[in-house]
């Protein structure tokens, strides 16, 4: 019987969505390891809950919801908190922050400092700090995973670096933002101008009210950092990525694009040359030149030559399907004969 | 770029590895080799080898090589691969700039045709599509350099092609 009682930081979007899925899935884990995830503690940005037994998902959402805190007062800052409390994984979940990281840099380096395995949808850590979190991890012999961190749903990460392994990867390019992807697909299927366009991704929740974040290429320049650190071997920041928004892509480029049968998408790139995040004109029918808010990856590689990859890159749901897929391989690396499946 | 040469070398063994190792010494990839026995003139044997060689510089050190080592070189054809280069640009770019920018394209050397389209607008905004076809990937990194230092200095937005 293998065990995994998880601490839940940040309760919003991705944090509830990771609360209903392990109930949802439950079964599978019972009958795969003999016992279930445990959730002994959950924060948000000013409560937590906590029990030894493992908290109820469904009601710790209900709590959320209805009174829009679960639990009480903290009576220490979370770092503390994770020092001191007993579990085997924090999934951290915390808003994304690329100035200084903080506060999700605070809480994986408690955790791995107290030798605990780390998941984590935070993409300000990553971004930022990644050499010094993933060493901080292999010191102290633990998992650092975070699928979620880039393309949600979409399984890039898992599978350049673990699936991909025997490949030589020369280069990963992508769709990395849906909501740029919605903007740009809209000005070239219905003729809009930016700025509609713009409001009717808000409307429809894909973009932020200070939309600048996906509009300038930082999210996608994020995940390009993410990549190029994990799967490509670089040592970069956000900052070192050169990075050109679609801020000034007008219709009248779609539609000079379109004449010459290309869209314009914005593209995150990652090659022996560097690191980038830019518009770029891509052929009609190539991979990379799918509408709509769905993330895609092409990745080159030598013996495969070219895989496709492609998913929901944000959502609830989709964003816990990634947590779930790290909690499953961290539980599988502690079966005994691990090395068997 | 892709090159074609039909030689003659004297018909006695190693010849033929003799003739094409300058090719691959210069980072030359060799497409194809057509040995014909039955072309033998005074001694002498015709091979027609088509590779590809990334830049004038190393065919002609090939060249040299082969003149060294007493290979004939009959016929030479430069079979030209095009590549497509295109930008998209948005910005307020002057008549001036815009010729700076195609001159400064075209300088670069390998450019076969170059063109300009415009769209309508009513703003001072421009965009304008730059499309062309060059004879190697080399020349449309050598303009997306040249596109990114203009597109710095000029202020303009620059979207480029997916060919590089
Ligand atoms: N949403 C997606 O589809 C998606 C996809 C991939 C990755 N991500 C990443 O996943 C992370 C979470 O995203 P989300 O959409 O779930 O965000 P969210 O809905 O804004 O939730 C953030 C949670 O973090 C809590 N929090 C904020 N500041 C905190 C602090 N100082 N200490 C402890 N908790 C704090 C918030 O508390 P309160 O509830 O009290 O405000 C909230 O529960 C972000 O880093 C995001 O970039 C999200």
């Amino acid at each position: 019987m293998i065990k995994m009682d998880a601490v839940l930081v940040g309760f919003g979007t991705v944090g509830q969505g990771v609360a209903e899925a392990i109930q949802m899935k439950d079964q599978l884990f019972v009958d795969r390891f003999g016992e279930g995830i445990r959730i002994v503690a959950a924060f948000d940005s000013n409560t937590y809950a906590a029990s030894k037994k493992g908290l109820n998902p469904t009601e710790l959402v209900r709590t959320k919801v209805g009174k829009g805190n679960i639990g009480k007062k903290r009576p220490e800052t979370i770092p503390e908190m994770l020092s001191r409390l007993d579990y085997d994984v924090l999934v951290e979940m915390t808003p994304t922050n690329i100035v200084d990281a903080k506060p999700g840099i605070d809480h994986i380096k408690a955790a791995l400092n107290a030798g605990r395995d780390v998941v984590t949808s935070n993409k300000g850590p990553l971004a930022l700090k990644f050499r010094e979190i993933s060493k901080l991890a292999a010191k102290n012999k633990c998992n650092l995973r975070f699928e979620a961190s880039v393309g949600g749903a979409t399984p890039v990460i898992n599978l350049a670096s673990e699936l991909l392994r025997c490949e030589r990867i020369s280069s990963i390019r992508g769709i990395m933002n849906g909501t740029c992807n919605y903007i740009l697909s809209r000005m070239e299927s219905e003729g809009l101008p930016w700025e509609p366009a713009l409001r009717e991704a808000q409307q429809l929740g894909y973009a932020e009210t200070d939309p600048s974040y996906d509009i300038d290429g930082i999210d996608t320049a994020c995940k390009v950092a993410i990549l190029a650190n994990a799967i490509m071997g670089n040592d970069v920041t956000v900052h070192d990525v050169e990075r050109t928004g679609i801020r000034g892509v007008n219709l009248e480029a779609v539609t000079l694009a379109a004449q010459d049968k290309k869209v314009i998408r914005l593209i995150g790139e990652i090659t022996e040359k560097g690191v980038e995040v830019a518009p770029r004109l891509i052929p009609r029918g190539h991979p990379l030149s799918i509408s709509g808010t769905l993330n895609t990856f092409h990745i080159q590689t030598d013996l495969a030559g070219e895989i496709i990859v492609a998913g929901r890159g944000a959502g609830r749901h989709e964003t816990a399907s990634a947590v779930m897929s790290d909690l499953w391989v961290i539980m599988r690396t502690k079966e005994p004969n691990s090395h068997s499946s | 770029m892709r090159v074609n040469v039909d030689l003659r070398l004297k018909d006695v063994p190693g010849q033929l590895i003799g003739a094409l190792e300058p090719v691959s010494r210069n980072d030359g990839n060799i497409v194809g080799v057509v040995h014909s026995h039955d072309k033998v003139s005074a001694g002498r044997i015709g091979v027609n080898l088509t590779f590809e060689v990334s830049s004038e510089m190393n065919l002609d050190k090939i060249m040299n090589e082969w003149t060294a080592r007493g290979v004939d070189i009959l016929k030479i054809d430069h079979l030209f691969e095009t590549f497509h280069l295109e930008y998209v640009i948005v910005g307020t770019v002057s008549a001036n700039e815009m010729k700076r920018i195609t001159d400064g394209i075209q300088a670069l050397g390998g450019v076969e045709s170059l063109n300009v389209r415009y769209s309508v607008s009513s703003s001072d905004e421009k965009t304008a599509l730059i499309s062309g076809k060059v004879r190697s990937k080399d020349v449309i990194k050598k303009a997306n350099h040249f596109m990114r230092e203009r597109s710095k200095r000029s202020g303009f937005l620059m979207i480029r092609g997916f060919g590089d």
